[in-house]
């Protein structure tokens, strides 16, 4: 049991190390930038008094030393303040905290559709390997591994938006519409996650896919295995209670490693249907260069896949004691 | 010619032969391999195939990637003249299909040996090493984990100095994508170092370096080698992605598949029914990091004998 918390409290440490590191980088990478702040907020208009500019100099930190705006940027951490929107003159977080909801949605839908697919077609592979069912999966799976994941959303709103008028083409609810708790309104918002909880579902399908069959296939040669038919047990109770519980480790550390580019791939998706995500406003903040937004969604989005890897790990430790001081 | 070197070269020889023959009985590999032929030619001789199409399509010249065959404006449909419709800029879409294949691969390749070099490295002094250092290079390769590729390569465009290029886009690809080979790289290290041969060369008072270089990576080579080829397959998908969000190298210089996605979606090719734009660049893209993945999990099964006895 000391050896158990021993474990947990040298993850903690590690990872407390990493989110310190996260947060230097993004102070840092954003100092790197060139050209000048003041440039994307007012453009260069002789008529704009320097009264002004001198205000937004000050507003937002320009003049001071390195090391004061380190302190700034510390200190605003703890409250999660990253400065002011250049463009939106609101507080960055406040911005973003919108769009999160929305990316939560699309990429908890997803994921959890592709998760479980996932194992179901690695589990019938390895089960039936060699079978036509297991060549079959494997030629399906690699095909949109392979993709890019825009590009898959692109050919999807050609087919089903535009070509067939199923499905919407853009957007995560009708044009002048908000969200309601009403019927109607959530059929809409169903009606527009269709295509994107699609596109992500099967571009990253075959990353749980080929892992489960493969992890299965390693259990199935095991000796226990053999022992549980011997004893007679049906192929399905094997499978069942011997080997798919034994197999699913590796999923889990997958699921927490994999975090990180589903969010990216995530990003494509927003980005091609217009939806309103984080992926979306990163992007449009990267073109409008508004550096406190863009600090903000890089710090939110570290964070949430830190803590998404430190409960793998505890889930881990938790399910197999094996797992050693690594 | 005799000796010690000789003697090398002959099982160095051997060894590439029999791989070579394990390789070509596995028919993923090959087929990887012939999916691979067909994307180097393209790259190679671009003007010489556009020459071949001209002359069977009797246009008047072999149209090159940046000449206005078509008026500037939206893109035209599918003709004899143009197999694949020209695009936005008047640019032959064929054209700029088949010219795109270099700098695809080019960007693909080489920003994959970045990223190995890179990886490599740390993976080798790290696992070699271990202590302090090991832990030191293992957290700020997490912090390279933890963050998003898309969003951290993203940040790196814009935070770099000038403006998109080629060379600007290989280094991003390749400084954001080393962590998952110094990882694995890493692993391997620790159990080669535990072998008697590593201990021997040790208690002869082989140097540090010596022992890295003659003993360790002769036998992670291969291992690293098999994962350089799928990276390869990541950095393709990474490039296409940064061009197609108007990051990567300009479209008016250097056509890529990526930028050509980004035309298409800029112009709208999508709503105005210019379906071959849209499905040519990215099924290349999907046929060439099909092929590297293939080829790459064929010598992960040739170099981890564990997976080929199953």
């Amino acid at each position: 049991m000391r050896d158990f918390r021993r474990i947990i409290l040298r993850r903690v440490i590690s990872l407390f190390v990493t989110f310190l590191l996260v947060i230097c980088i993004n102070f840092l990478l954003f100092r790197m930038m060139p050209g000048d702040p003041l440039q994307f907020m007012v453009p260069s208009d002789p008529k704009i008094p320097d009264e002004y500019k001198k205000m937004l100099i000050e507003r937002y930190h320009l003049d001071d030393s390195m090391s004061e705006q380190f302190i700034i940027y510390i200190k605003g951490i703890f409250t999660l303040d990253f400065g002011e929107s250049f463009i939106h003159k609101v507080p960055a977080m406040d911005y973003l905290l919108e769009y999160i909801p929305w990316t939560l949605l699309l990429v908890g839908i997803a994921s959890f559709f592709m998760i479980v697919i996932g194992m179901l077609i690695g589990i019938i592979a390895a089960w039936k390997r060699g079978g036509l069912f297991d060549s079959g999966s494997l030629a399906f799976s690699l095909f949109f591994y392979a993709m890019p994941t825009f590009w898959l959303a692109m050919i999807m709103v050609m087919a089903f938006a535009i070509t067939w008028n199923i499905f919407p083409p853009s957007r995560a609810l009708d044009i002048g519409t908000q969200f309601e708790l009403t019927l109607a309104s959530v059929k809409d918002l169903l009606h527009h996650l269709v295509l994107p909880v699609t596109c992500l579902v099967l571009v990253y399908i075959a990353t749980f896919s080929l892992v489960m069959r493969g992890s299965l296939s390693d259990v199935m040669t095991e000796d226990y295995i053999t022992t549980a038919r011997a004893k007679g047990l049906s192929e399905k109770a094997v499978l069942k209670d011997h080997a798919v519980p034994n197999a699913i480790l590796p999923m889990l550390i997958l699921i927490a490693l994999t975090v990180a580019y589903i969010v990216g791939g995530a990003f494509m998706v927003e980005y091609v249907f217009e939806y309103p995500g984080v992926g979306w406003a990163t992007i449009v903040a990267v073109n409008e260069e508004d550096w406190p937004v863009l600090q903000a969604a890089f710090f939110l989005i570290a964070v949430a896949v830190i803590i998404a890897n430190f409960v793998s790990d505890i889930v881990m430790l938790y399910l197999d004691p094996r797992v050693e001081l690594s | 010619m005799s000796g010690p070197f000789a003697e090398r070269m002959r099982l160095i020889r051997k060894k590439v032969a029999e791989t070579g023959r394990v390789f070509r009985r596995n028919r993923m590999g090959m087929l990887g391999l012939a999916i691979l032929i067909v994307f180097a030619a393209m790259a190679a001789f671009p003007a010489q195939i556009m020459w071949v199409f001209s002359t069977i399509g009797g246009w008047d010249y072999p149209y090159g990637p940046h000449d206005e065959v078509a008026s500037y404006g939206t893109g035209t449909d599918p003709s004899w003249e143009n197999w694949l419709g020209t695009d936005s800029r008047g640019n032959d879409v064929l054209a700029r299909l088949i010219y795109g294949a270099r700098i695809s691969l080019m960007i693909g390749t080489l920003a994959a040996a970045v990223s190995m070099a890179l990886g490599s490295i740390v993976g080798l002094l790290s696992g070699f090493w271990g202590g302090w250092r090991d832990e030191v290079l293992m957290r700020v390769t997490d912090v390279f984990l933890v963050l998003p590729w898309l969003v951290l390569m993203i940040v790196f465009v814009a935070v770099l100095p000038g403006g998109p290029s080629v060379i600007k886009i290989v280094i991003v690809i390749g400084i954001t994508g080393w962590a998952g080979t110094a990882r694995i790289v890493r692993t391997q290290v620790l159990s080669v170092k535990k072998r008697a041969f590593v201990e021997r060369a040790k208690s002869v008072g082989a140097g540090e370096f010596h022992i890295i270089r003659k003993h360790i990576f002769p036998n992670v080579f291969p291992l690293i080698f098999a994962n350089a080829i799928l990276t390869v397959a990541l950095a393709i998908l990474s490039e296409s992605a940064l061009s197609f969000l108007g990051m990567g190298a300009p479209a008016t210089v250097d056509v890529t598949w990526g930028n050509m996605l980004e035309d298409a979606l800029n112009a709208d090719a999508m709503y105005n029914g210019f379906y071959l734009w849209v499905i040519m660049p990215g099924l290349c893209i999907v046929f060439l990091v099909m092929g590297f993945t293939f080829i790459g999990y064929a010598l992960d099964e040739i170099f981890n004998p564990r997976l080929r006895k199953r």
